[in-house]
């Protein structure tokens, strides 16, 4: 027995030495004591850092910070455009936008950013078809002179200038890139490349990446704007639920994902909660086809179903900062829509619909995704304002993978779903128009008679206006149309909440990219 | 529970010729057809999976875009006929490609080498603690027969085996990080710190290997909460399988000889019941390994341990076809190869097992 | 000749199962039963028990335990205490569900390949070795997440990973029980594979098989939780415990939310590995000196 008794000994001995030794490095110093870091806690959403590849939160933040683009957004302000490495003029009829260089900034390496840089970032975005190539559909990009370049469109593009900050269009350092398997079509090989070194010109550039794990940035030399206060910048992924400890603990600067009741906990005298609109609309879809649909696509059913939900409760729910949107189109926008009457939470009026459209008791299938922390609990809330007048609604959460699927198909009866902007127009919300992308997962085609045709002219004027008035009168025309007979209905426009420790300021939030680190200054 | 496999009481003809040799070849093919198996097995579930995998990846615009789609389902292979994938696939094997994951956008190969090591060092972690708790109180228990200390440590074991892992682990994570401050908190090593350059991948050894100690006793205390959780979980099972393992075997005639003879307690208990007892222990053990790295992810999500059982968990979530079927492998491999080295052991140890 | 096999039938049978009463000297099981026992009983009573209806959203959302919701309120303002209740009614029957498929298979196959062996015993023992090399929780996400959460798709999922163990299992007491002189007898007797297996190996592999499934109960309570807390399990509003962890850990400092669930499984797992323990420790003719010595007196 003394034998086991001594090699549990040994064992407890070692367990005790490691905790102690672990408490003391636990709370030693980082490494290089001099050397301001910012630590990041941030839940990845991220597949490609390749700019023209990226199209998830996580890489769209971290290109932000690591390259440029031609013109940028200010602080969380997405409604003015500001050059950045160049300015811009757009012809009279919208077709043709001309940027100019100012000729001041440079890569990491020294090397000058030219025009052959933008031509060449623009036409490799679209050239190698990966999911942000949309962006520059139908557009010719040429160059004029060594400080001039044109992007002409097919047809009016307003929109354009405020396509330009996406950092998807970030511009590349092209001699670094082609050496690297850099082209300007499919058989470009540079994504691994640009997944370890940055090629760009930001305040700045990566120093380790893991994509699954953890990000580090660190200050480009060469970054011609203001040096960003932070040497470092370590992004850690970690998962939504422990990010407010890390941050009370003070392992963490900054956390970008404590949902809004955890953030309300937090000690404000100390730490900072910042909030800020997000572009991201969440909305109920109703499929318009009779064989898919069923009860869903009669129109009075959607009304009924509009004004049985109770919005307060879901924006008491999303939490911080939520705010319900009249429209699809996010508040924040030019073109968006304060309120709608036919969005309001009015449970007789809503009975009296749901009679009229003939509803006999039938189970409405909603899908949405599990995977989104919002989606799982305000599905709950439509499903049970939805009883309150005696629709039947039973929920299918799916995977994202799975979600996406079956909503593309196009034949699914009702769902959940996000969109986030692609950019800050309201062009971009014309995807809810029929036949286009999200007006093709709920089977709304022209040609059915019905509500499509109705509103085709109401679609057309608003693409082809001009000037910001008339622009803005025409989405909120389509929007009103949309809330009077379309098949979908906006809940909520959550908030993007981020919470920063002690000493930490000059955080702000922006709807695009997420958060800007340059700006961050620290105690 | 898992017990290995009772033979034929049968008579075995004397072979002069290395029976050891034999035994272990015939483990060894053994383990490649098992693991042939599992290739097949991982490629038929993941392939009747009715989800396009395509849709994960396409971001909505790109989705409407035939061109974009064809083009992406080419180069993920899916327009061939099974059979053809199935070919490709092997034939990438053995060149070790495991194909390039629609997640990460590199190859899994890369994944799986920054994923593993982060699991590894947690289970081998686990392992040594468990293994050696595990067993000495079992032993204890077993010696102890039916007296109060037995008891005990029987209720505490049932008490591990009972716990959901993923609530003992937010649990520990609350109170030993948040409340008490004793632990540091998510990750494998402080944010602010740098990890050590890579040779195996593992923090802890790669710290030693370069000369780093401040990152070494970093590397530790970060895996002591979450390998504190996984040792409470699997001690259990240890405990009670080697406590009757011993107690079999200190019902055994030789050891009641032994005891007979007057030999003193340490070598009755080290010569000749823990030998006795190693055959099921080992196995137990090797068991014990394997479900340690493949049932780290619910662990792994609340320590943001980003190991191999997170990796799986995504890629389970975002039918990352390619690597799921790398994880699968290479866990179904380790595991495979793990039960051959304590075949391997126990034939070296017990001489009867390799008659069989 | 017909009495002197009879006899030597019957006494393996008596032998056996006489043990299991002895289970109930043990401390434990008495109070694993009582545990055991009053989880069923709030399963079967649940609708009865809950204060307030469990999906039943309210206003008062992140409520600590007091007075009127004893277990507080979770993000929807739903009541913790009423929707562990009837939690018991979702997880306890699908585990049993579970564990009783995945014995019937696993033996079935088990007895199968230990009965008839050679190229039978062969491959279902393959089949069972790489199912069992492959990582079940891994497996088991995958298909739950290609199929879509539900608790059905779990437990179709689980199934398709926890039949191997049975077989084993199976198949070793077979091997061991099948050379015995009465099942030799029985088999002379007359009477083909199914009779033998029903009349002789059955009533010797019932014991062990029903110690086993019922310390599986607890596993499969332990799995169905799990993948439900992965998100793969339960759909809400269901109230599972696993799925209700899992949203307790979105929300911390609410410690309520994730807590009394994972107290339930806990205890109920607890209680189910109290009983099973005892009950496997009559069974074992060796694991005491006390039962030892019973043996010698038959």
């Amino acid at each position: 027995m003394r034998v086991k008794m001594r090699a549990t000994a040994a064992v407890s001995v070692f367990a005790g030495l490691s905790l102690v030794l672990g408490g003391c490095a636990a709370g030693g110093e980082p490494d290089a004591a001099a050397e301001k870091v910012l630590v990041v806690d941030s839940t990845f959403a991220l597949s490609s850092i390749d700019p023209a590849r990226s199209f998830e939160a996580t890489g769209t933040m971290v290109n932000h910070n690591v390259y440029e683009t031609a013109l940028t957004f200010e602080g969380s302000d997405l409604s003015e455009l500001v050059p950045e490495i160049a300015t811009y003029t757009i012809s009279d009829d919208n077709t043709v936008v001309t940027l100019t260089l100012d000729g001041e900034h440079s890569f990491s390496d020294g090397t000058a950013v030219t025009v052959d840089d933008i031509v060449f970032s623009y036409q490799r975005l679209q050239g190698i078809l990966g999911n942000p190539s949309f962006l520059l559909d139908g557009v010719t990009v040429a160059k004029v002179d060594d400080s001039t370049v044109t992007l002409t469109s097919e047809t009016s593009n307003p929109q354009l200038p405020f396509i330009l900050p996406n950092p998807a269009l970030s511009i590349l350092q092209q001699s670094v890139v082609e050496e690297n398997g850099g082209t300007l079509d499919e058989s470009d090989d540079a994504e691994t490349f640009l997944t370890s070194e940055s090629a760009g010109s930001g305040p700045y550039m990566y120093g380790t990446v893991a994509v699954d794990s953890s990000i580090t940035l660190v200050k480009n030399p060469s970054y011609a704007g203001d040096e960003p206060y932070y040497d470092r910048v370590v992004i850690n992924n970690v998962g939504a639920d422990t990010q407010r400890i890390n941050v009370e603990g003070g392992q963490t600067g900054l956390a970008m994902n404590i949902s809004s009741d955890e953030a309300e906990q937090v000690d404000d005298s100390k730490f900072t909660v910042t909030t800020g609109a997000s572009a991201a609309t969440y909305y109920l879809w109703l499929n318009t086809n009779d064989e898919f649909g069923g009860i869903a696509s009669d129109v009075n059913f959607v009304k009924a179903l509009r004004h049985s939900i109770n919005y307060d409760d879901i924006l008491d729910v999303v939490g911080l900062g939520s705010e319900q949107p009249g429209g699809v189109v996010p508040l924040q926008f030019a073109g968006s829509l304060e309120s709608d009457e036919n969005n309001t939470y009015d449970v007789d009026l809503a009975k009296e619909l749901l009679a009229d459209s003939g509803y006999a008791g039938e189970t409405i299938n909603v899908l949405y995704s599990s995977e989104n922390a919002f989606s799982a609990n305000v599905s709950q809330i439509v499903q049970a304002s939805a009883a309150e007048i005696g629709v039947n609604i039973t929920l299918n959460p799916q995977t994202a993978a799975n979600t996406l699927d079956v909503f593309r198909s196009g034949e699914y009866q009702a769902g959940l779903a996000n969109w986030g902007a692609d950019y800050p127009d309201a062009a971009n919300y014309l995807v809810f128009a029929p036949g286009e992308n999200i007006g093709a997962r709920v089977a709304w085609q022209y040609g059915d008679g019905g509500t499509a045709d109705q509103i085709a002219p109401l679609v057309e004027a608003a693409a082809a206006a001009s000037g910001d008035d008339e622009r803005s009168a025409a989405y909120i025309a389509f929007q009103e149309a949309l809330n009077d007979y379309g098949p979908y209905i906006p809940l909520f426009q959550p908030a993007s909440i981020l919470v920063s420790g002690e000493g930490i300021s000059g955080v702000e939030s922006n709807a695009l990219w997420d958060v800007d680190f340059s700006t961050i200054t620290g105690g | 529970m898992p017990q290995a496999p009772v033979g034929d009481a049968a008579v075995a003809t004397p072979r002069r010729s290395h029976p050891l040799l034999r035994y272990i070849s015939i483990r060894f093919l053994i383990s490649i057809l098992l693991v042939w198996g599992v290739t097949v097995v991982t490629f038929v579930v993941t392939n009747l999976v009715p989800t396009d995998p395509v849709s994960a990846v396409l971001g909505e615009q790109a989705a409407n875009n035939p061109e974009i789609v064809a083009a992406l389902r080419a180069e993920m292979g899916l327009d061939q006929p099974l059979l053809t994938q199935y070919w490709l696939y092997l034939t990438r094997l053995v060149h070790f490609d495991l194909g390039m994951s629609a997640q990460t956008r590199g190859p899994v190969a890369a994944d799986l080498a920054r994923a593993f090591p982060a699991t590894l060092e947690l289970a081998l972690f686990v392992l040594f603690f468990s293994v050696l708790l595990g067993v000495g109180l079992g032993m204890l228990a077993a010696l102890r027969h039916q007296s109060w200390l037995d008891k005990t440590i029987r209720v505490l074991s049932l008490f591990g085996i009972s716990m959901p892992v993923f609530w003992i682990a937010m649990l520990a994570y609350y109170v030993l990080f948040y409340q008490l401050h004793w632990l540091p908190g998510s990750g494998r090593l402080d944010s602010a710190l740098i990890p050590p350059p890579t040779v195996t991948g593992m923090y802890t050894v790669d710290s030693l290997i370069a000369g780093r100690f401040d990152l070494f006793t970093n590397a530790v205390s970060h895996l002591i909460l979450p390998a504190l959780v996984l040792t409470l979980f699997t001690i259990g099972t240890l405990i009670r399988f080697s406590r009757s393992a011993i107690l079999d075997v200190s019902q055994q005639d030789y050891v009641q000889a032994a005891r007979a003879k007057g030999l003193p307690n340490r070598i009755i208990n080290f010569r000749y019941i823990l030998r006795g007892a190693s055959l099921p222990i080992l196995t137990m053990s090797g068991l014990t390994f394997g479900s340690l790295l493949s049932g780290a992810v619910l662990t792994e999500s609340v320590f943001s341990w980003n190991g191999l059982g997170q990796y799986a968990y995504k890629a389970a979530i975002s039918l990352d076809l390619q690597a799921i079927m790398g994880v699968g492998l290479l866990i179904g491999v380790v595991y495979i190869f793990t039960n051959f080295a304590v075949d391997l052991l126990c034939g070296l140890i017990d001489p009867r097992v390799r008659v069989q | 000749m017909t009495e002197g096999t009879m006899t030597i039938v019957e006494l393996p049978k008596q032998r056996r199962l006489l043990r299991l009463p002895y289970a109930w000297r043990n401390p434990l099981a008495i109070i694993g039963a009582v545990i055991v026992g009053l989880w069923l009983l709030i399963a079967l009573l649940a609708p009865w028990l809950v204060p307030f209806n469990p999906v039943a959203q309210g206003s008062d959302r992140l409520l600590p335990p007091n007075a009127v919701n004893w277990f507080g309120t979770d993000a929807l303002g739903r009541d913790v205490f009423s929707r562990v209740i009837s939690g018991s009614q979702t997880s306890i029957p699908v585990a049993i569900v579970l564990v009783v498929v995945s014995l019937v298979f696993g033996s079935v196959l088990g007895a199968l390949a230990g009965f008839l062996g050679k190229a039978v015993d062969e491959v279902i023992m393959r089949i069972t070795d790489v199912v069992l090399a492959f990582p079940s929780i891994i497996l088991a996400m995958v298909i739950a997440a290609a199929l879509g959460p539900s608790l059905i798709n779990a437990v179709v999922a689980l199934l398709l990973v926890s039949w191997p163990q049975y077989t084993r299992i199976m198949r070793s007491l077979v091997i061991s029980l099948r050379g015995s002189e009465f099942v030799i007898a029985g088999r002379l007797l007359g009477g083909g594979v199914f009779s033998s297996l029903r009349r002789d190996i059955l009533p010797n592999v019932a014991a062990p098989m029903l110690v086993m499934a019922a310390v599986d109960f607890g596993s499969a309570i332990l799995l169905l939780s799990g993948l439900s807390f992965l998100g793969l399990g339960a759909v809400p509003p269901a109230p599972e415990w696993g799925s209700m962890v899992s949203d307790g850990m979105s929300n911390f400092s609410a410690w309520w939310i994730a807590a009394f669930p994972g107290l339930s499984i806990f205890t109920i797992v607890v209680g189910i590995n109290f009983m099973g323990d005892a009950m496997r420790d009559a069974l074992d003719p060796r694991s005491s000196p006390r039962s030892r010595a019973m043996d010698e007196e038959d």
